[in-house]
């Protein structure tokens, strides 16, 4: 309490002026900070990192909020939000919040590269450009033109890497086997900017939504599927902005559809005790709790179980946000607790259905040892295997 | 009247199967020679009622005595024609429900009630209703603001008249300041046209309301129903007699003088929340240097929640800063607001004009505010702590400070004046409790002995019990309303203006009636003063807390039928018994102790006597016995008025009687008393604390009088209560007197 730190309103209105109209709403009541997923774990982050003082510091203009460990340790999980009294788009005051820095060309060392990659490359993965279309391989996907009812888009990080081309891969397979009709383009796509600009790259992510979007409305595209929430989410609510305007699903609610009429079906048995970990993304932020639970109960001998913290209060992997890049302190990790409450339940699989949940949760359950009693997997993957009888 | 007395015993609800009812019986028609005793096994029940209103047609019973239930219930089953007397006694809860059944002691019990109702029937005259000389049902009320004026239409809309007092030349009060008020409708996110005008046209245009602008009251005498109020209007002298008054005198802003730790004084662009007001109505806001207001920092609790200051919460500033920080934005959306708060209290509807203040950019802060400083163009850089950054910060210069300088009640202004006879040296020999301080705020000037205004309570507000009986003073038949009650709103006002118009009227009504209003409502009895024997010790005009009794040149008291409560507080204190209801005397108890048998110390069969105050502690044994909790069987219960007529003469006749232990239950005093009559628990403890010394000096140990405080919820500790008590007296041993 000694220094005397000065109101600045010309910060707070910069901050405000960069999307984060509901700052002022803002009451202070905390309830944001009590929910934080950084309450469930230890470390210092979790000391320093309080969403209800950055917003505070944001509302008076006040230095804080820029220091960068704060600034960028949001994974933008949504839990705040959907909970706030006041109906505070917190995550828009966050994004906000960085932009005043990220704007200025100050960008944390670890997103650095990200950022790079992103302007030289379209993807975050430093994956040459010529290579985003290498996940195709073997499979026989036309490109996709006007007569096709789907573009099926798929995140640059099943495009890149190799753990995660499976998930690619696989809801190929499944579209294919339910007679979708759909074609891809990968190789001219880009990155569909929804993690950039969560970092704050206001400008970044224009680049690549409107060379997107200039793509898609070249094609003609209509109706897209994602193969990440978060894909999903840039299309479905960043992109509009933008003029690009689109019918978005996610892989999953265009399998539960094909599920219920009959077109896809998972003969496959598999007695196994199955779990679903809710995606961000998909639950909290486009509302899509049903579908993936519908098709793995489809599932031929699958035993399905909850976990503790599911639907809307699903507990972030971490992994959104930017926070895939970040390094955290093993015993820190969001994803840990998500695979204790995975064993807890004795489940035999974690499933989930997004390309970020994977890496964060695989990096969990080896880092806890604990894949010989749980195996974790993409719901396509899953979903596969029972394709056959 | 030629009492002819009918006992009726009910053997209902299990008393047949727990008592022997013809040995009850015997009571009444051996001992007590009743002429009609009869029982019946549901006498609430119609057969029952019509058995009791048969003897009264046909038998010429006219004396009623019903042993049952508690009188608490079924009072209005067991009502009957009014030239008729009619006890209860309370065989059921106090009884059977709290004693084992079929057992000697419970017996003897229920014996010893009904003998104690027969003593108490024999000593009972039918009261006459007290008719005062030309008594009118026209309401006073003083202030001409949004409460007097609402009160006044209220009584007129009711069909009264009302005689509305305004000081200044125009009616409209508090309001005719304001520039906008705060939003009373949908959607409660943007201030409205002051609409005071209107409210004020309506009561000039009312037949029913006598409006004196430019005038102050002078004097107002007498008492509820005949109250004379003189009306000094520009000089010249009218005289009104009302029936009741509603004091609506409303309250004044805090002094910002005292409020130079903000600044106010020093900087000439701080300022109060009026002067806002005041500026904003003027059109574009500008500061006296001419420069126009771009950035205003609001200062809430300036003074409010302070101990230093005012105490307690002011109640409207936080809506009112939040409404002036929109006649900014209104003028200037890009103006910044701050809002400096200890806590924001914008509650019900008014939550929306604050979350649309905050969503119109009012940046809020709250904290402590650590200094106040002006820079060289006048701006004001207010240094404060951030309780929700956890830091100390400092604003740019903003153009303006505005203070939210609270309200104080008009009661509240004025010298003290401690009431007359507390100074006196013939009232100073004991210590009574605390006199009644009364504060010169020349709002009333009452014609009463005990000063010329309310007394002068908490903060400086004149409440009477304001939990449970909103709008009563210390005075009956004078009503307090709006912010002179309580710090309030608007919109709390209206409302508070129609409750005390209603009020009075009851008053009006009742005085008229010739009954009690309060708390005793309907109540007929009122004191009868023997003034023969009147000592002019004053004792009951000191003790009364309602100053119903004035006093004339000789110091005999005056009493004021229409003021009295019936608490019978004035009946206790008199040490020569000269004060009586007819319905309830000292002598009358007297012999309700003398009734009870006290059997020989041989027997082992102690005595306790309990008076208990008939409004919480006699409800609480009640409740004991409807919870079946048992308690000690030696409890003999009295229920009084108020344990403030408690008589010193009691406890005497109690142990001369051979009672073993005298048990008063009273209701808590002190800051936050639950006594109907203010002070009556308190009066009688101080009394009993007199009582002791004689007790010692006749060597009878004065624990063998206790008192304690009991609320109606307390009823689950009144069996260890009672059996503590009879442990100590255990270990005294029997009463020395027993037997005599």
């Amino acid at each position: 309490m000694d220094e005397i730190k000065e109101v600045s309103l010309e910060m707070r209105e910069y901050i405000i002026s960069s999307g984060a109209d509901t700052l002022n709403w803002c009451m202070q009541c905390g309830l944001c900070t009590n929910l934080c997923p950084y309450r469930q774990v230890p470390g210092e982050l979790s000391e320093v990192f309080n969403i209800r003082k950055m917003q505070r510091q944001g509302q008076l203009g006040l230095e804080g909020f820029d220091d960068e460990e704060v600034l960028f340790a949001c994974v933008t999980c949504g839990m705040c939000q959907s909970n706030c009294p006041r109906s505070v788009e917190i995550i828009k005051n966050v994004r906000s919040m960085r932009n005043t820095i990220v704007g200025a060309g100050i960008l944390p060392g670890h997103l650095r590269p990200v950022a790079g990659s992103l302007h030289a490359n379209g993807n975050p993965w430093t994956g040459p450009q010529e290579k985003r279309a290498d996940w195709l391989e073997g499979l026989n996907v036309p490109a996709y033109t006007e007569d096709m009812e789907y573009l099926l888009y798929v995140c640059c990080t099943s495009c890149y890497d190799t753990r995660s081309q499976k998930i690619a891969k696989s809801v190929v397979k499944l579209l294919q086997q339910a007679g979708v009709s759909f074609g891809v383009l990968t190789a001219e796509e880009n990155c569909c900017g929804e993690t950039i600009r969560k970092i704050g790259d206001e400008d970044l992510f224009t680049k690549l939504a409107e060379s997107n979007i200039k793509l898609f409305n070249g094609k003609g595209v209509k109706k897209i599927i994602t193969t990440s929430p978060h894909c999903l989410y840039a299309f479905k609510t960043d992109y509009p902005e933008l003029g690009g305007e689109y019918e978005v699903m996610h892989y999953s609610e265009l399998l539960g559809n094909l599920l219920k009429d009959g077109k896809l079906s998972l003969p496959g048995e598999q007695a196994k005790k199955v779990t679903f970990h809710d995606p961000c993304y998909l639950g909290r932020h486009n509302l899509v709790y049903d579908a993936p639970r519908e098709l793995l109960q489809a599932v031929p001998g699958a035993e399905f179980v909850e976990l503790d913290r599911a639907k809307n209060k699903s507990l972030c992997c971490s992994g959104g946000g930017g926070r895939i890049w970040a390094e955290v302190p093993f015993g820190e990790r969001f994803g840990e607790l998500r695979i204790n409450d995975a064993v807890k339940q004795n489940a035999d699989i974690i499933v989930t259905a997004c390309p970020y949940c994977i890496t964060m949760l695989d990096d969990a359950c080896a880092g806890l040892e604990k894949g010989d009693v749980l195996k974790v997997m993409e719901m396509s993957e899953f979903l596969c295997e029972s394709l056959e009888k | 009247m030629d009492k002819k007395t009918g006992v009726y015993i009910c053997t209902g609800c299990s008393i047949g199967e727990s008592l022997e009812i013809e040995s009850l019986s015997k009571v009444a028609t051996k001992e007590g020679k009743v002429p009609v005793c009869k029982t019946h096994p549901f006498l609430c029940g119609p057969e029952g009622v019509a058995l009791i209103k048969n003897d009264i047609e046909t038998e010429g019973v006219n004396t009623l005595l019903i042993a049952a239930c508690s009188p608490r219930v079924n009072y209005d089953v067991f009502e009957f024609d009014s030239s008729c007397i009619m006890e209860r006694v309370n065989i059921r809860e106090q009884v059977i429900w709290s004693q084992p059944a079929n057992d000697e002691d419970t017996q003897m019990m229920a014996e010893d009630y009904l003998r104690m109702g027969l003593a108490k029937v024999k000593h009972i005259d039918l009261p006459e209703p007290y008719q005062g000389e030309n008594m009118v049902k026209t309401l006073l009320v003083v202030g001409g603001g949004l409460t007097g004026m609402t009160a006044a239409l209220e009584a007129a809309k009711a069909g009264y008249k009302a005689v509305l007092v305004e000081k200044s030349p125009v009616l409209g009060g508090w309001m005719n300041g304001l520039f906008k008020q705060a939003p009373r409708k949908a959607p409660f996110t943007t201030p409205e046209a002051v609409d005071i005008a209107e409210l004020v046209s309506q009561v000039e245009a009312n037949p029913d309301v006598t409006v004196y602008t430019g005038a102050e009251i002078l004097e107002i005498a007498g008492a509820p129903g005949m109250f004379d109020a003189s009306i000094n209007q520009n000089g010249t002298t009218v005289k009104e007699r009302v029936g009741s008054v509603v004091l609506a005198t409303g309250a004044v802003p805090y002094d910002p003088a005292k409020l130079d730790y903000l600044g106010y004084g020093k900087y000439e662009n701080v300022i109060t929340s009026q002067k806002m007001e005041e500026l904003a109505s003027k059109g574009k806001i500008l500061r006296p240097d001419g420069k126009e207001v771009q950035s205003i920092a609001f200062i809430q609790c300036a003074g409010s929640r302070d101990q230093e200051h005012l105490p307690y919460c002011s109640a409207t500033c936080c809506v009112e800063s939040l409404k002036q920080a929109t006649y900014l934005k209104e003028q200037n959306p890009e103006a910044n607001v701050f809002i400096f708060y200890k806590d924001m209290r914008a509650s019900g509807q008014y939550e929306r004009l604050y979350q649309q203040v905050q969503k119109d950019g009012g940046i809020f802060v709250r904290g402590e505010i650590n200094g106040i400083t002006e820079d060289g163009e006048k701006n004001l850089l207010i240094e404060a702590t951030d309780v929700l950054s956890g830091a100390t910060i400092t604003t740019e210069g903003v153009d303006m400070v505005v203070l939210a300088n609270g309200m104080v009640p008009t009661t509240a202004l004025g010298e003290d004046i401690a009431a007359k006879a507390d100074t006196e040296e013939d009232c100073k020999e004991d210590d009574g409790p605390k006199p009644e301080i009364i504060r010169k705020s020349n709002l009333l000037n009452l014609a009463y002995r005990q000063g010329p205004e309310m007394p002068t309570l908490k903060y400086g507000y004149a409440d009477s019990h304001f939990i449970c009986f909103p709008y009563e003073t210390r005075r009956t038949g004078i009503y307090a309303a709006g912010s002179v009650r309580a710090p309030m709103d608007e919109l709390s006002s209206v409302e508070d203006a129609a409750g005390a118009a209603l009020k009075a009227i009851q008053c009006m009504e009742s005085s008229a009636q010739g009954v009690a209003v309060h708390p005793r409502v309907g109540d007929m009895s009122f004191p009868d003063f023997a003034m023969s024997r009147c000592t002019q010790c004053k004792r009951c005009t000191v003790e009364c807390p309602f100053g119903a009794i004035n006093e004339d040149d000789k110091f005999n008291p005056l009493p004021n039928p229409t003021r009295c409560r019936r608490c019978g507080i004035c009946m206790g204190a008199c040490p020569e018994r000269i004060i009586t209801f007819k319905n309830y005397s000292v002598p009358m108890i007297g012999n309700l102790i003398k009734s009870i048998e006290v059997p020989d110390e041989d027997e082992e069969k102690p005595r306790i006597l309990v008076f208990a105050c008939e409004n919480d502690a006699y409800p609480a044994l009640d409740m004991a016995g409807i919870n079946r909790l048992k308690y000690n069987a030696w409890v003999r219960v009295i229920p009084l008025r108020c344990l403030g007529s408690l008589s010193l003469v009691w406890i005497a006749d109690s142990m001369s009687a051979g009672i073993d232990g005298i048990f008063l239950l009273g209701c808590k005093h002190g800051d936050d008393y639950q006594c109907h009559f203010i002070k009556g628990s308190e009066l009688a403890e101080i009394r009993l604390s007199k009582v002791s010394e004689t007790l010692d000096r006749l060597d009878l140990d004065s624990d063998r009088v206790r008192m304690d405080q009991v609320s109606i919820t307390d009823y689950d500790k009144i069996p260890a209560l009672l059996d503590d008590f009879a442990k100590r007296l255990d270990e005294l041993g029997p009463n020395p007197y027993k037997g005599f």
